[in-house]
């Protein structure tokens, strides 16, 4: 019987029988735990089921989970001992969803404490899932019964449901030390190498405390067989290390991990060399040991090991080419192996290091496998192409083409976008590389099944096509889009028609006729984008185009939704003012860029980095300054922040940040403090500013309690002086407190009595960037022609100190604060003349854009053109810059 | 279920298996009685105050009972009606020294006699009136007074004084719990 129902599943299934699981259904069979007597056989398959669908993702309400539950409870009058552990994982699953599940906690108590050995390991972990801190005393004393457990199994578990405790009762398992300890000396590996955790994260936020747990082991108090348990010892003593700085070359900590190169365990001797090829600062010396590990490993007959020490290899290339060197020849037989993912570390690896010759050879190595390796390994090749033209430009052509097969291939949504992002790099990296890349894209968007790839692809055309030679070209392909797409892209393709619509004149009466019939779409937004963009274009004014479809609306989008709210809630006379919204900080642009780049430059490995949360950042500060009353109460919203500044060297007794907040008429200092000595308490705590003159402090806000470890602001509220040259200084700044001498382990304080103490800080410095905000300009020459009408500046400046056109470039930025628009910020390779534009905002909403022509000769020349909305701006600009 | 199993149904030789729920106040005794009556070699040494339930097995006269031991304390008496449904029986244990109490075990009494899955349902409830060894211990005639058990009619029930400790007076109390429970079966 058994045998023909076997034969049919294997028929009907395919393979896996819950692959049709309904959720009602399932639930509504789960009825059966409540029958009795239990059929423990069929219990187990419905709870099988159950698990089954948890662990597909499928959610359960509470109700739904706690009837599950209660049911479940129910199968502890059966004695199957499979049924039972099926219980037991059944009751971890549904103990975050269920109420009252403490129900169970005497049951499992009995299994955790009774005889039957198989249940007792699993019953403790159950026992930890169900429990929380309120109900964990009453267990405290079992915890520690099983901690110390003769039974291995059952002491691991302990341990290791332990460790998931200290995440919602800390305090209560550091009672447990003693019994971890003891257990840290078990015969067991795993024992050990549990008990070593939960040591370690008692103890972890206590420095000293690891010290001397790693020298207890070092010593040879505490005897380790477990090769995990040192592998946690060197990742620990790394730990150490690195936040040790620099110092620590010919320290005992680092001997302890190179002699653990010798050690008799693969795992450590890996561990260990992985854990010094990672370390910073290392010298040759230092790192030789390691590396030669890690080559003795790349010719290993177990591909484990091989593959581990590519990897790792691969990951240090760029930070160490030249241990790598020593290694090129074995990884060089390893562009060969038959296993793929070894291949591909090897291949990339070399690339990374190789010159420029070996690139096609290596390429050409890669192709003849790439369509057999996992797509996470897929964007690993293309990680390093990417890196590899930045590295040689010249090769782009080979390298784009390599990139245009892959789109082609089949291949999931993260794995093309990587594509695209790399291609999309290299275009904007490199002007020759521009119209075979976009030429690429476009014919990747006509048969792209990811939608948000080719939503991105068309905004990419739209900004980018109108600027190359033929832009006429690009538009059979976006309006291929608007024919066969679905609404989204279709909006999409529209709004990049327009973009050509706007920057190209010999397009717009085609792109207006194009636009007409989009107007016919079934959708309703891209209707909407279609008539909004005829109407703009129709008027053939280049000043409406320009800020209605190619720069558009310049504020900070959180802002103006919370300031709109605010003036729906109550309605006032005074029309709604735009100009008082901030514009968007560029500064979350910057740090996508930026962390772009250490991505390409450093592990290329490492998949590609996601985009950061550009809101949070803009909003962050604004949202912490509103709950002080005094700064809420200021005229206008935050305008923009500065960077944190030093004004304390690190490693002393206060470190201290200011933070420049600046409204439109009144300058927020943010004095970041934090207090390093543990044996103060501080409290009171002030900075005294010598403001330069016109400067009027309004507030000064102190912090009332400063505690070791902590960080914690005090403020200080300014009004600008009205003269606008005079808003740029230097102010003294001292911080001044009450000490409180404490008990070094209590942290509580000796006396009542403070006395007052001081600390001098370094000057904070006002400059011009604090007060202007970035903005991006799409379309820098149409905003510069309609600015002609504006206040215009201008002055010649000689930039002695400055020997190439790059570094004049890079000061000037960021002197003025303002955004490069059109990359001018990149200079040409060879040229000895550029300009740059720059745009921005100044505080209160005042337009500036900047136009600076530079010359190089023996020194650079420089013409800065300043164009603003308010005469006293561009003054300002021109005075400061001199 | 296997063909065996069927057959053994069939021919009325399945054992005969009931399930009983035990509840009363916390402290009242509950788990020292039913550690008492289990066989010698599954008795605990020790009784600590229950968290949530545990399940328990003992026979008598041939009976095998599995008994749902609640726990009594009051955050925890909402959750006994979970498992009312299913009871064949219900041991409802009252200490009887815990005069202050009485009350209140009155009130969860009622709860539990109105409860939808236990009203107008055929349940033997058996009550231990226990510590009768404690000096200030009421009769358990008196605690069947408090508790107004002369008003419950439609359910068999039977009150005896008991000493979970010693045992004394667990026997009775059982034995008639047992034939009640074989009758409902027949
Ligand atoms: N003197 C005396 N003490 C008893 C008797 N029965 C139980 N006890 C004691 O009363 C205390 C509570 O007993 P438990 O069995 O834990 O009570 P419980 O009803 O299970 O309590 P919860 O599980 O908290 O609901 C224990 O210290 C027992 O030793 C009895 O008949 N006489
Ligand atoms: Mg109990």
């Amino acid at each position: 019987m058994a045998f023909k129902r076997d034969k049919k599943e294997e028929e009907d299934g395919g393979g896996n029988i819950f692959q049709n699981l309904e959720k009602t259904s399932v639930l509504q069979e789960a009825r059966t735990f409540n029958d009795t007597p239990v059929n423990p056989r069929k219990c187990t398959h419905i709870l099988t089921k159950i698990l089954y669908l948890l662990n597909q993702g499928e959610q359960l309400g509470s109700t739904e989970a706690t009837e599950v539950f209660f049911a479940v409870t129910k199968l502890f009058q059966s004695k199957d001992v499979v049924l039972r552990r099926m219980v037991y994982l059944g009751i971890k699953e549904l103990s975050s969803l269920a109420e009252d599940v403490i129900i169970v906690t005497s049951s499992l108590t009995k299994d955790m404490t009774g005889r039957e050995d198989l249940y007792r390991a699993a019953a403790i972990r159950a026992l930890c899932s169900i429990t929380d801190v309120t109900m964990l005393q009453s267990i405290e004393r079992y915890m520690k019964q099983a901690i110390v457990d003769r039974n291995s199994a059952v002491s691991s578990a302990a341990l290791v449901s332990s460790l998931h405790l200290t995440k919602v009762a800390g305090e209560v398992v550091k009672r447990w030390v003693n019994e971890a300890q003891e257990a840290a000396n078990s015969d067991s590996i795993m024992v050990q190498y549990h008990a070593l955790g939960v040591l370690y994260h008692i103890r972890k936020s206590d420095r000293l405390a690891v010290t001397k747990l790693v020298a207890k082991f070092k010593s040879g108090r505490m005897s380790l067989k477990s090769p995990f348990a040192i592998c946690l010892v060197i990742r620990i003593v790394s730990k150490l290390l690195e936040e040790a700085g620099g110092e620590w070359a010919e320290s005992p900590l680092f001997d302890f991990v190179e002699s653990c190169l010798r050690h008799k365990s693969e795992t450590v001797i890996y561990e260990a060399a992985h854990a010094i090829v990672n370390m910073k600062n290392t010298t040759q010396r230092e790192l030789a040991p390691a590396v030669s590990v890690l080559q003795l490993f790349c010719t290993s007959p177990k591909p484990t090991l091989r593959f581990a020490a590519v990897r790792t290899l691969n990951k240090v290339a760029m930070s160490h080419p030249a241990a790598l060197m020593a290694c090129n020849c074995d990884l060089e037989s390893l562009i060969t192996d038959s296993n793929r993912s070894i291949a591909t570390l090897a291949i990339t690896t070399l690339l990374k290091t190789g010159a420029e010759s070996s690139v096609d050879r290596l390429m050409k190595q890669i192709s003849s496998f790439v369509c057999e390796i996992s797509d996470e390994f897929k964007i690993v090749v293309v990680q390093a192409i990417r890196a590899l033209c930045l590295k040689f430009p010249r090769k782009h052509s080979v390298l784009m083409n390599f990139l245009s097969t892959m789109l082609r291939d089949e291949g999931g949504l993260e794995y093309k976008a990587s594509i695209a992002d790399t291609v999309i790099t290299i275009i904007e990296e490199n002007p020759d590389a521009k119209e075979t890349g976009l030429a690429h894209l476009c014919e990747f968007i006509e048969d792209c099944e990811h939608t948000s790839l080719a939503v991105r692809i068309l905004h990419l055309l739209g900004k980018e096509g109108p600027k190359t030679k033929q832009p006429s070209r690009y538009i059979r392909f976006i309006y291929n889009r608007v024919i066969l797409e679905k609404a989204v892209v279709r909006g999409a393709a529209v709004a990049a028609m327009a973009q050509f619509g706007a920057a190209c004149p010999d397009l717009l009466p085609n792109i207006l006729v194009l636009l007409a019939r989009c107007q016919m779409d079934s959708d309703d937004e891209v209707r909407d984008r279609a008539t909004y963009y005829h109407t703009i274009l129709q008027c053939r004014d280049t000043l409406i185009a320009n800020h209605y479809i190619i720069d558009t609306l310049q504020v900070s989008l959180p802002i103006l939704e919370k300031a709109l709210y605010q003036y729906l809630q109550n309605p006032s006379p005074i029309p709604f003012d735009l100009k008082s919204i901030p514009p968007p900080s560029a500064v979350a642009d910057d740090h996508v860029a930026a962390s772009n780049k250490i991505a390409a430059e450093g592990s290329i490995s490492s998949t590609a980095p996601k985009l950061s949360k550009p809101q949070r950042e803009e909003n962050y500060y604004a949202t912490k300054l509103n709950n002080i009353p005094e700064i809420a109460n200021l005229n206008g919203p935050l305008f923009c922040s500065s960077e944190p500044v030093q004004l304390t060297e690190s490693e002393t007794e206060y470190v201290v940040r200011c933070i420049k907040h600046c409204f439109p008429h009144h300058l927020v200092l943010q004095f970041e403090c934090l207090n390093t000595l543990n044996d103060q308490l501080l409290e009171n705590v002030w900075v005294q500013l010598e403001p330069s003159e016109g400067y009027e402090v309004v507030h000064s806000i102190p912090c009332p309690r400063l505690q070791y470890g902590e960080s914690a602001s005090t403020y200080i509220i300014l009004r600008f002086p009205d003269q606008l040259s005079a808003t740029i200084g230097n102010f003294g700044a001292t911080l001044k407190f009450v000490v409180k001498d404490c008990d070094q382990t209590t942290g509580l304080p000796d006396t009542e009595e403070g006395y007052d103490d001081e600390y001098m800080l370094e000057d904070v410095e006002v400059s011009l960037s604090d007060q202007i905000q970035k903005v991006s300009k799409a379309n820098f020459g149409a905003a510069w022609e309609e600015a002609a009408g504006y206040c215009e500046m201008e002055d010649m400046y000689s930039l002695a100190s400055m020997s190439s056109l790059e570094e004049a470039v890079a000061n000037v930025t960021a002197f003025l604060g303002m955004q490069p628009a059109e990359r001018s910020d990149k200079v040409p390779q060879g040229k000895s003349a550029h300009t740059l534009f720059l745009s921005g905002f100044f505080r209160g909403g005042q337009q500036v854009l900047v136009r600076a022509k530079l010359a190089l000769a023996d020194a650079v020349t420089m013409q800065l053109t300043v164009r603003s909305t308010d005469q006293r701006v561009a003054e300002l600009i021109t005075s400061t810059v001199g | 279920m296997g063909l065996f199993d069927k057959l053994s149904n069939f021919l009325g030789l399945k054992k005969k298996e009931v399930k009983v729920l035990v509840v009363g106040l916390n402290n009242s005794g509950k788990s020292t009685i039913i550690n008492h009556l289990k066989s010698d070699d599954e008795k605990s040494t020790e009784i600590v105050p229950t968290i949530g339930l545990s399940v328990e097995k003992f026979k008598n006269q041939k009976v095998y009972f599995t008994a749902l031991d609640m726990s009594g304390q009051g955050r925890y008496r909402d959750l006994w009606e979970h498992y009312y449904k299913e009871c064949e029986g219900i041991i409802f244990v009252i200490d009887s020294s815990d005069r202050l109490r009485l009350a209140v075990a009155k009130e969860e009494l009622d709860m539990l006699i109105q409860h939808p899955d236990v009203a107008g349902r055929f349940v033997p409830l058996l009550f231990f009136a226990n510590k009768m060894d404690l000096r200030d211990a009421l009769s358990s005639v008196k605690v069947a007074a408090a508790l107004g058990l002369e008003k419950l009619q439609d359910k068999p029930w039977h009150i005896c004084s008991s000493n979970a400790v010693t045992g004394e007076g667990l026997q009775e109390g059982v034995h008639w719990f047992t034939q009640q429970v074989c009758e409902s079966m027949r």
